[in-house]
């Protein structure tokens, strides 16, 4: 009989005259080499041990793998620790069914479920969200002014430096581009009117609603997201605090007001840098401004006023709901951080289309 | 007959927060296979002690040798090799939140062997079903029970068949049917590799059942208040402290 090399673990298989699959295993079995192949036919084995010199956890592993749906087991020649090494696993594990896997279809039935139960709670994240908005107004939300004060420091303040130098670099740009079509036809005195209406209308508010997504709304469904892992928002919950109320309506009230503010800025740096590209060209300052300020009407400067506070609910509002539905898990926070970007830039650029239809209509 | 040396010992050990020391002349060694238990009143300093006898934490003073390396004077390399051949199992079971219960255990299978991948996964669903979870193998962390987080973190303790196993309170949050199967782990794994365990635990009659020695930490001497086999703690002896803190906690 041909044994195989001394210290290398192995198993070999035999069929007895009764059917019975019969193993012989032996040598060295250590977790830092390969286990030996094993087919058993039927539903019979025995296994017996023959120059097994040393084993760690790899052998009971590798017989709890490949004999745990045979039926009748014979086990009981081989070394006492390691049948009860062999026999704890299969006693532990002998009363639990296996998890099944889902099929392509309940994959895809499961994905539509999923889909119409987030936009559902979606909904009711802004349903709960206008509620805790109107029990504020009557004195009866619990909510955390703190946070309030942090958040206007947080989302408004602190955001200055980068909305400035985005707006500045947005007129800038379209200044530039502007300015070499207007040239073609000797009209370079109206590159003042294309920044200041572009920059108030529409580019001061869609560039600070999406400085918002990608730095306030991440932010909140990392905070939010976070707490829910360590159960915090359970916890208000458990006192009888609604976690919308308490937690999203302080950070969305702030950013509903501070959006504005910013895009104003925005708004005058952008034409600010526009000035730059403009000056340094054919227009003198005073032309640029004075061509610049008959441009901005209070009609423009309130259609972008009106887009920046609905672009900041949206911002914010991203950021609480991905948070507050995140999964209890690092990955979780991390997909809900991901998800309230995408889910609030997508959101502003479609509701800054609808806006475009709904001011057209009423000529603003 | 040559003797086998201590797995690990502590000589004149300081333990603490920052510069703050809670215990100090920590004195004890244990031979390898036995089962250390951890005992004394809730903020005594015992997963602190875990912790630095485990090289995990710096102590504020005195030795510890484990397997037979100082870990004051362990480089980088030596320490990370005890690290290696030690399993972990913290209070909150700490799992990876991000992998599956079976990827949890394979993790530390992949980085330090070089077992095929599925003889690895054959390995991780042979040590989660010793811990009763065979049938829990791709849930996530956040899908299962504090106890079953804590049965996948003694899984995952023991992916590397390691030397010594350190078990913050296992038995926390378990049932008395799990509880009593985790006893029984203990016992095996010691008989099958002789596997060492330093555990914590405020579970009295699982002490009894399973360690062959016993610390009892005295936050009002700021030092051990006895060291021995458990049984002999249920005696009335030298410290009725500690007599009184095994008989109450076994029969409240």
């Amino acid at each position: 009989m041909s044994h195989a090399p001394t210290g290398l673990p192995f198993a070999r298989t035999e069929v007895l005259a009764d059917g019975t699959a019969l193993v012989t295993i032996g040598g060295a079995w250590e977790l830092n080499q390969p286990l030996p192949p094993i087919v058993i036919k039927g539903d019979r084995a025995k296994v017996v041990a023959e120059g097994l010199t040393d084993f760690d956890s790899s052998l009971p592993a590798w017989l709890y793998a490949n004999f745990k749906n045979i039926r009748q087991l014979d086990i009981s020649t081989l070394p006492a620790r390691l049948q009860s090494l062999v026999q704890m696993a299969e006693k532990a594990s002998s009363d639990h069914a296996q998890s099944d896997h889902a099929g392509l279809l309940e994959t895809f039935g499961n994905w539509g479920v999923e889909s119409g139960g987030s936009w559902a709670r979606a909904f009711e994240h802004i349903g709960n969200t206008a509620l805790g908005f109107l029990k504020m107004l009557v004195g009866r939300a619990k909510v955390n002014w703190g946070d309030f004060t942090l958040q206007l420091q947080t989302a408004g303040v602190d955001a200055l430096p980068i909305v400035a130098l985005l707006g500045f670099l947005t007129g800038l740009i379209m200044a530039y581009v502007g300015l070499i079509q207007l040239r073609q036809v000797g009209a370079t005195v109206y590159v003042a009117n294309l920044v200041s209406l572009a920059m108030t209308r529409e580019m001061g508010a869609l560039m600070t609603g999406i400085i918002a997504c990608g730095r306030t709304s991440t932010a909140y469904a990392s905070q939010l997201g976070s707490m829910n892992v360590s159960q915090e928002t359970d916890a208000l919950r458990a006192l009888g605090i609604n976690p919308i109320e308490y937690l999203a309506l302080p950070r969305i009230l702030a950013v509903t007001l501070m959006v504005p503010l910013l895009a104003v800025f925005a708004t005058f740096i952008g034409i600010f840098g526009g000035m730059i590209v403009a000056c340094a060209g054919d227009l003198s300052i005073e032309q640029y401004l004075t061509q610049a300020i008959r441009a901005i009407t209070f009609k423009s400067f309130l259609v972008g006023f009106i887009k920046s506070i609905a672009f900041g609910f949206i911002a914010a509002w991203a950021g609480c709901y991905r948070g507050s539905v995140a999964k209890r898990s690092a990955l979780g926070v991390g997909e809900a951080a991901t998800s309230a970007a995408v889910l609030g830039i997508t959101f502003i650029v479609i509701f800054d289309a609808i806006f475009a239809v709904i001011f057209n209509l009423f000529d603003l | 007959m040559s003797e086998i040396p201590d797995i690990l010992t502590c000589t004149d050990l300081a333990i603490g927060h920052g510069k703050t020391v809670i215990m100090d002349r920590l004195n004890l060694s244990l031979a390898p296979g036995k089962i250390l238990a951890i005992v004394g009143p809730s903020g005594c300093g015992k997963s602190t002690l875990m912790r630095a006898l485990g090289g995990l934490d710096e102590p504020l003073g005195g030795k510890t040798t484990l397997m037979g390396v100082d870990l004051a004077t362990a480089n980088g390399q030596e320490r990370q090799d005890i690290l290696r051949q030690s399993g972990f199992l913290f209070q909150g079971a700490a799992l990876f939140s991000s992998l599956t219960l079976r990827e949890n255990i394979e993790m530390p299978m992949r980085e330090f062997l070089k077992t095929p991948r599925k003889d690895i996964r054959q390995l991780a669903e042979y040590k989660l079903a010793l811990v009763g979870l065979a049938d829990a193998m791709d849930k996530l962390p956040s899908e299962i029970s504090g106890g079953m987080a804590k049965r996948a973190g003694i899984a995952r303790a023991m992916a590397l068949d390691p030397a010594v196993i350190f078990l913050d309170e296992p038995s926390a949050g378990l049932d008395p049917v799990s509880s009593g199967r985790l006893d029984e782990l203990i016992l095996r794994l010691r008989e099958a590799y002789g596997t060492t365990i330093i555990l914590v635990s405020h579970e009295i009659p699982s002490i009894l059942r399973t360690a062959d020695f016993c610390v009892y930490l005295d936050p009002d001497t700021g030092t051990m208040g006895a060291y021995g086999p458990p049984k002999g703690f249920l005696q009335a002896g030298n410290s009725p402290k500690v007599h009184a803190f095994f008989t109450q906690a076994r029969f409240d």
